[in-house]
């Protein structure tokens, strides 16, 4: 059976790299032949004036009031707003109505998508609850619950200006100018953008406004999925306090900084602009800034916190602890796939116009990437153990969206599937090595889940980006589209791993300072006491499953 | 030793920065960024982890 898995397996990916690569066919030498001369011919521009649009009438009253059973009255020329009601219609007048569709389309995409990730929060609460025991089912819920309400309050008030303060104009939005403040430091001859300045409360220097509201609101549900990762890791023994002043910090600066770095203006993203490195670090939807970030961060709690009682034996050998509901946990990545609709086709920020129709094609490259993901670690676990594993099933799907949503802007289906599969299989390896090699406790696999992968994400497009997307002609303001190093640009792939670089020099590092910083102050640690009794009842004050009898031993020698 | 350790993994980061400067060849700035890298991935794997590793709590 290992053997069979194993050889279906290298088949399979040889030939997924074979055609990843393939070149487009060669275009016909001779010109397809033209139907009919007017075919050749260019018609000449017919000139609209208010004068035409006066014969454009509305559907009679009478006919009106008979309904609209097949919805061909509905929506008309009255439905246009008129500048000057003495002037009846013009021109000037249908045009900007044909604006304002484009944006209201995009506005209307964007928001739906920001609403999708928001509910993700509830798919990480219950991945995360199930994975954890019964005992410490209240304090993992409510972690995830309020950090929604601690992070977003953060980036409120401090987070936001620092990371979109300097962004400009967004096109898809409607281009308000209104973010232009990024404090810039002269490093290499360059300008380099550290943070944003515009913003604040989003009250001050014009942000008040329609547009720099819906950017607040799809990058606050972003950030808040960056903090949540952390709860999985420090879960179980994370004193309620040191969470929330922990989340507080993480929601203000750590990883705002980051996500202005590569979103927001700064310089990562000017890479190409500045070094003639591809167009610059490119993340489309965050598998850097998003889940990197949450992933390293999570790597730096969980070795300052320690690993839970009974994790280890003396010997340091770990301990299987059993999480105490799978159902909840599949559920959970099952809400998790339906809310990365919103993460990855989402971050087009719109719909209509500048090649947001490849909205189809991220889609379905987040689709596959997730279910070659669950294949990967689904058949490593069946072959390396003989069982195909649930809970690292699920890590694996997740896994492969977590890898998939950096490049699913710019890679082909084929290449999705790829990076998916190697995900699978990287999550189940790379949790391997933080539990046996590290010896640091992630109760739910999130480091591995979003830290490596992540990280693979973000190398992944510097290698698999083909040059097909074209999203308004430029990336990272360099003309052309993004190209990774198997379609001949390593510089793209050097922009994407000096993003990695600081991923794990900045982010790390300011993760692990201020967190330690916290330990130090507050104590990032519940009690022995505590943590064996089950953090319910000594941090939150009510147990999860009240009218249950829990056993006082689940991990695998008895503690 | 956690203080080299984070040292160090910020070093790894400026190294590759440095690659900027230092290579005008995308070969040679990745060469440069992947020492960095290795050099950071040590800071954290090989200085701070084990920092910690040298009393943890199922040893007590």
């Amino acid at each position: 059976m290992k053997k069979l898995l194993l050889s279906i397996s290298t088949v399979w990916l040889l030939a997924g790299i074979t055609l990843a690569q393939t070149p487009p066919p060669p275009a016909l030498t001779t010109a397809a032949p033209a139907i009919g001369a007017a075919a050749a011919t260019t018609p000449a521009p017919i000139a609209i004036t208010d004068q035409d649009l006066k014969s454009v009438e509305p559907p009679k009253a009478d006919v009106r009031a008979k309904g609209d059973p097949d919805g061909n009255l509905t929506g008309n020329v009255s439905d246009i707003a008129v500048s000057d009601s003495k002037k009846g219609l013009s021109v000037a007048d249908v045009l900007n109505q044909i604006g304002q569709n484009k944006i209201g389309i995009n506005f209307t995409w964007a928001l739906i998508c920001g609403f999708l990730i928001m509910f993700m929060q509830a798919g990480f609460a219950i991945v995360e609850a199930g994975l954890c025991r019964a005992k410490n089912a209240n304090h993992t819920m409510m972690m995830n619950f309020m950090v929604y309400a601690i992070g977003m309050f953060a980036f409120w008030i401090i987070g936001f200006p620092l990371q979109m303060g300097g962004v400009g104009g967004i096109g898809n939005l409607g281009g308000s100018p209104v973010l232009n403040g990024e404090h810039v430091v002269q490093i290499f001859g360059k300008p380099f953008g550290i943070f944003g300045t515009k913003g604040l409360f989003l009250m001050k220097d014009g942000t008040y406004d329609v547009s720099v509201m819906l950017v607040f609101l799809f990058q606050m549900v972003f950030m808040d999925t960056a903090l949540t990762i952390v709860t999985g890791t420090a879960a179980e023994r994370w004193k309620y306090t040191a969470f929330c002043v922990s989340s507080f910090v993480m929601g203000a600066f750590t990883y705002p900084i980051f996500a202005n770095w590569a979103w927001g203006g700064g310089w990562l993203a000017n890479l190409g602009a500045n070094f003639g490195l591809g167009k610059g670090y490119c993340d489309f939807a965050g598998s850097g800034v998003v889940h990197s970030v949450g992933g390293l961060t999570a790597l730096a709690m969980g070795i300052i916190i320690g690993p839970r009682i009974g994790k280890f034996s003396r010997s340091g050998k770990p301990n299987v602890i059993q999480g105490h509901d799978i159902t909840m946990v599949l559920t959970g990545c099952f809400i998790l796939i339906f809310g990365w609709f919103g993460f990855n086709p989402g971050s087009t920020l719109g719909a209509s116009g500048s090649g947001n129709l490849r909205i189809a094609s991220v889609a379905v490259n987040t689709m596959l990437a997730g279910t070659t993901g669950a294949f990967g670690a689904m058949f490593y676990m069946w072959m390396r153990y003989g069982k195909p594993d649930a809970s690292m099933s699920g890590n694996g799907l997740l896994a492969g969206l977590v890898a998939i949503t950096a490049p699913c802007g710019f890679v082909n289906p084929v290449a999705s599937a790829i990076i998916g599969l190697v995900a699978g299989v990287l999550v189940c390896l790379s949790v391997e090595f933080v539990e046996r090699v590290m010896r640091v406790d992630d109760p739910v696999g999130a480091i591995s889940v979003h830290g490596a992968n992540g990280l693979w994400g973000v190398i992944a497009l510097g290698l698999f980006a083909d040059g097909k997307s074209n999203y308004g002609g430029s990336w990272n303001g360099v003309n052309g589209s993004v190209t990774g190093a198997f379609y001949g640009d390593t510089g793209q792939l050097v922009a994407q791993l000096i993003g990695v670089t600081a991923l794990i020099g900045f982010v790390f590092t300011t993760s692990f300072i201020l967190n330690w910083l916290i330990d130090v102050f507050v104590g990032q640690r519940s009690s022995a006491k505590a943590e064996l009794e089950g953090l319910d009842l000594p941090e939150m004050g009510a147990l999860g499953y009240p009218e249950f009898e829990l056993k006082p031993s689940t991990t695998s020698h008895g503690i | 030793m956690v203080i080299a350790g984070l040292a160090v993994t910020v070093l790894g980061f400026i190294i590759s920065l440095a690659s900027l400067t230092l290579s005008a060849s995308a070969g040679g700035r990745l060469g440069i960024v992947l020492a960095g890298l290795a050099i950071s991935l040590f800071g954290i794997i090989g200085l701070i982890n084990k920092a910690y590793l040298k009393n943890p709590i199922w040893k007590k």
